[in-house]
C-alpha cells in the first residue's frame, strides 16, 4: 500500500498505467479512491498515468482531526504532485473532489491541462443533497444511499461492509472538523469561474440538485461542455459506464 | 510454474492478510467464494488485494487492464476462482 506523506498527512495513493498525467479526486464521506478505481481509472490507464488517492480521513489515508476545508485539501494535492513537473495534469473530481480540482486549477492555471468536474457542488453549503445528507445520523446516512450501493453494503452474513462504512462515517461526522469545514465553505465567485482558461467538462446527474451548477458553468466558463447523465449525485455508481465513456472521450481530446 | 491449487492458496493467503481480522483465519476460501457475498470485502480492500497480488506475480498480471474490461456489476460479482483463473491465464 503506497502511503505518501503529503502536507503532514499520510495519504494512500495508487498509480495506474503510464502516459500523460491524470489525477482523480473522490468525494467526501462515502468516497475513497475506489470511486475511480472501479470506474474511469482503469480505462484511462490504458494510455495515461493515473494517480488516485484517498482524501485525508477517507479510505486508507490517515484519519486526522482537522483540515477538511477545500484550501487545506488543495494543499494536500499540491504536496502529492511532483514539484519538479512542469507538465500540466488533467484533473478529474467528483463532488467535493470536483471542488478541490477546480480550486487547484484556479490557483495554478498553468498546471492544469483539462478539468473534469463531476457533480460539482457550488457552494457545498447550499447544495440540498449534501446538506440534507450531512444533517442525518450516520445510520440514516447509510440508509439514504442509492439502493444499488445499499445492496452491496448489506450483502453477506456479517454486514461487515455496512459496519465498516458506518464506523468511517462516525469518525468523519463526529470526530473531526469535516462537517464544520463543509458548511463554512464559500462559493466560487463568478469572476473566478470566468478566469478558467483550460477546457472543462461538467458531468451532472439529471435528478441531482447540482444540475443547476452546470448552467452557471456554461454561462461563465469560456471552454465548457457538459454531459447530463440519468441519475443523481452518485454518478460513479449510478451511471458508471456512461461516466467513464464521457471522461475518457474528453481526456483523449 | 504455479499450479491452480498453488495460485488459489496464494490468493487465499493474500485475502487473509488484507482482511486481517480473526474470523478470516478459519474461513474456508475456495474457488466459488464470492468477494462481495462471502468475504464481504470492502472496495478499498480489493484495491489492496490487487496490489498485493501484483507484487507477487509481477507485471504479467495486469489487474487494472482486466478491470477496465469489466462493468461494475461484474466486478461486484467476482469470485476467488475468477481471480485465480485470470492469474493463471496471465502466467501461462
Amino acid at each position: 500500500m503506497p502511503i505518501v506523506n503529503a502536507n503532514g498527512v499520510d495519504l494512500h495513493t495508487q498509480v495506474l498505467g503510464s502516459g500523460p498525467s491524470v489525477v482523480m479526486v473522490h468525494g467526501l464521506l462515502t468516497g475513497s479512491l475506489a470511486t475511480w478505481y472501479y470506474t474511469a481509472a482503469p480505462a484511462l490507464a490504458n494510455d495515461c498515468q493515473v494517480l488516485l488517492y484517498d482524501l485525508r480521513g477517507h479510505g486508507r489515508s490517515e484519519r486526522v482531526a482537522a483540515g477538511y476545508d477545500v484550501d487545506t485539501m488543495v494543499a494536500d494535492l499540491e504536496a502529492l504532485l511532483p514539484h519538479s513537473s512542469d507538465t500540466p495534469v488533467i484533473l478529474v473530481g467528483h463532488s467535493y473532489g470536483a471542488l478541490i480540482a477546480l480550486q487547484f486549477a484556479l490557483k495554478h492555471p498553468g498546471r492544469v491541462d483539462r478539468l473534469v468536474l463531476v457533480e460539482l457542488p457550488l457552494p457545498p453549503s447550499k447544495m440540498e443533497e449534501i446538506t440534507r445528507f450531512v444533517e442525518r445520523d450516520p445510520v440514516d446516512m447509510v440508509a439514504a444511499l442509492p439502493e444499488s450501493m445499499q445492496q452491496v453494503l448489506n450483502a453477506g452474513p456479517r454486514r461487515r461492509r455496512a459496519t465498516r462504512l458506518l464506523e468511517g462515517l462516525r469518525f468523519l461526522t463526529m470526530e473531526c472538523s469535516l462537517l464544520k469545514d463543509l458548511v463554512a465553505e464559500e462559493d466560487v465567485p463568478d469572476d473566478a469561474l470566468q478566469s478558467v482558461q483550460c477546457p472543462v467538462l461538467g458531468v451532472f446527474g439529471s435528478r441531482s440538485s447540482c444540475l443547476s451548477v452546470g448552467d452557471r458553468l456554461g454561462r461563465l466558463v469560456a471552454d465548457y461542455r457538459q454531459v447530463t447523465l440519468e441519475g443523481g449525485h452518485y454518478l460513479p455508481l449510478e451511471a458508471a459506464s456512461a461516466l467513464t465513456e464521457s471522461i475518457v472521450g474528453f481526456v483523449r481530446g | 510454474m504455479s499450479t491452480t491449487p498453488q495460485i488459489l492458496a496464494g490468493v487465499a493467503q493474500a485475502i487473509r492478510e488484507v482482511i486481517g481480522e480473526d474470523w478470516i483465519a478459519d474461513e474456508l476460501i475456495e474457488a466459488s467464494t464470492s468477494f462481495t457475498d462471502d468475504l464481504e470485502l470492502e472496495s478499498i480492500e480489493f484495491v489492496a488485494l490487487a496490489e498485493k497480488l501484483q507484487e507477487t506475480y509481477g507485471e504479467r498480471v495486469d489487474f487494472v487492464s482486466w478491470l477496465s474490461q469489466m462493468e461494475l456489476d461484474a466486478i461486484i460479482g467476482l469470485t476467488v476462482g475468477d481471480v485465480v483463473e485470470f492469474i493463471e491465464s496471465c502466467l501461462s
